[in-house]
């Protein structure tokens, strides 16, 4: 799973000034042609350093994904769904692996990367940074996280950097059973008893606010990105991403008789958008920085299991291979 | 800590510690990995592992890559281990810059040969040559394998490099039958939300 909105940087226009331009001229016909980009082909500073940091922000998204739910696999009620659930964590942990292989490509090291994330240099999705008190929120994150995450990966899986692509092609055939199984869950609770009917609609309450946080802050307020649109490594909009969301999956909210705590939310039959209440950004802005409920225990979660795996991995460093980058 | 994880608790694990700096990178060794989609199909690459040794990168590569998807083989090889040519694109075909190598300095020994017939697709296997180095190889695989269509990049690899899952041992991949429950068709729901709207209708 993984949340849109990604932060870029700002591009900044004389980073451009300084490339080659018959080079930089090559570089964007290919990708006008519909032709992918691979690992060793000339590409400009600024496409490779917001790639790895879009691959890598969706890799750690993806491990710190895993920790909400993971905690839930022993209480998850009966063994079916605790057989459902690891098998849906082991998943999101293998994407965070495919996605840091196609990061390596664009020559930062995984450990490099792993080391940022400890460190706070690097950023996740800021929803994991949210408390699952009951089993009803971890049944929200598998259906309807999950399907943020999916509209998201369906739309970058378009872009045009090759192992990238390959990556995200692997990680959406996989999510049709995540999205399928939150679904079922949240079936179950919802047409329930009155107290699991209840659960379910607490834990829509707590969530929403931070589901509309996920798709990014409204493009009016993001960043100049017509550069990092015309190179397809934003393939939309946050906005637009957010829309197609609501369209999804509002109405399938709503048949099941849950509520959905925005009164404002409605679809302009004129324009065919959807209208909400805006999120509180400066909240998303505070958590984003470290200050949401879980950010220091996700962080730390990961730190212990880096520092008591160390040994292991110094155990099985063989001193005649040295690490090489990936080639796709 | 104060949290709902149980093993915040169990692991004892603090928040305020930070991350000690490293002497060194201890970043293990990377591996190329391949398999076969379908029964005697060819390899394709599906991505990569970081292992100590070759057999480890072939159980993390089968954990990582056969987990999900039908597989009927697999091989890995140290990247480190495969030499590649320069990519092109448009309708140009690599091959027109091979050089004609008619020996090497080595034994002959089997090459194994890998086209990227696309770019973004995977390189998938194409055949073997007996060469004596690597550009004999690659020049060899332009005689035989140089078809009309072009070839955008091709990865040459000695087959005593690379480990192969065993032909007789091809009951480790059915692993998927058992598994029903990774499966989105398991999830089928659409009986209990109708019943649910006509109960809701009813009331
Ligand atoms: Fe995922
Ligand atoms: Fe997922």
């Amino acid at each position: 799973m993984y949340g849109g909105g990604n932060l870029f940087e700002t591009p900044k226009l004389d980073e451009l000034r300084n490339e080659d331009p018959i080079k930089l001229k090559e570089f964007e016909d290919r990708i006008e042609r519909g032709e992918k980009i691979e690992p060793n082909d000339w590409m400009p500073a600024l496409y490779r350093k917001q790639l790895i940091r879009m691959i890598e922000q969706h890799a750690h998204s993806e491990i710190i994904g895993a920790l909400p739910e993971g905690t839930w696999i022993t209480r998850a009620p009966g063994f079916k769904r605790k057989m459902s659930l690891m098998a849906k964590v082991q998943d999101e942990v293998g994407h965070a692996q495919l996605l840091y292989s196609a990061a390596e490509t664009l020559g930062k090291s995984r450990e490099q990367m792993i080391d940022d994330l400890i460190s706070g240099k690097s950023k996740y999705s800021n929803i994991f940074n949210y408390p699952t008190f009951t089993w009803a929120d971890c049944c929200f994150i598998s259906w309807l996280v999950d399907a943020g995450a999916i509209v998201n990966q369906t739309a970058n899986a378009r872009g045009s950097y090759g192992p990238y692509c390959r990556a995200l092609d692997r990680i959406c055939a996989e999510e049709s059973f995540h999205l399928k199984y939150g679904h079922h869950c949240v079936i179950h609770l919802a047409t329930g008893t009155p107290k699991q009917r209840k659960m379910m609609q607490e834990a829509i309450d707590r969530w929403w606010e931070p589901l509309m946080h996920f798709f990014g802050p409204p493009d009016k307020l993001s960043v100049h990105t017509e550069t990092l649109v015309k190179w397809k490594v934003k393939m939309a909009t946050n906005d637009e991403n957010r829309q197609q969301f609501l369209d999804m999956y509002v109405p399938k909210i709503w048949e099941l008789g849950l509520t959905i705590p925005d009164p404002n939310l409605k679809k302009n039959a004129e324009t065919g958008l959807w209208e909400y209440t805006e999120p509180d950004w400066a909240e998303f802005k505070r958590v984003i920085n470290g200050d949401g409920p879980c950010n220091k225990e996700r962080l730390a979660v990961r730190r212990v299991a880096e520092e008591r795996g160390e040994w292991v991995r110094q155990a099985m460093l063989a001193p005649q291979s040295k690490y090489v980058v990936p080639l796709a | 800590m104060e949290s709902l994880d149980p093993r915040i608790a169990r692991l004892e694990i603090s928040d305020d510690a930070i991350l000690q700096p490293k002497e060194a990178l201890d970043q293990l060794v990377t591996y190329e990995v391949f398999v076969q989609k379908k029964d005697k199909a060819a390899f394709e690459h599906v991505g990569i592992v970081h292992a100590s040794d070759v057999e480890m990168a072939f159980i993390f590569a089968k954990e990582t890559f056969s987990r999900r998807f039908t597989c009927f083989g697999m091989c890995v090889v140290e990247t480190g281990k495969i030499r590649i040519t320069g990519y092109t694109d448009n309708d140009n075909n690599i091959y027109d810059q091979v050089a004609k190598v008619e020996h090497g300095d080595g034994p002959e020994e089997i090459y194994e040969i890998f086209h990227l017939k696309k770019r973004g697709k995977q390189h998938v296997h194409i055949g073997s040559v007996e060469a004596e180095s690597y550009d004999n190889a690659l020049y060899k695989a332009k005689v035989l394998y140089d078809d009309e269509k072009p070839k955008f990049n091709v990865w040459v690899i000695k087959n005593s490099d690379i480990l192969f899952s065993d032909e007789d041992d091809k009951a480790i991949w059915d692993t998927l039958s058992d598994k029903k429950y990774r499966d989105a068709t398991a999830y089928r729901a659409m009986d209990k939300i109708k019943k649910f709207k006509e109960e809701q209708l009813n009331q």
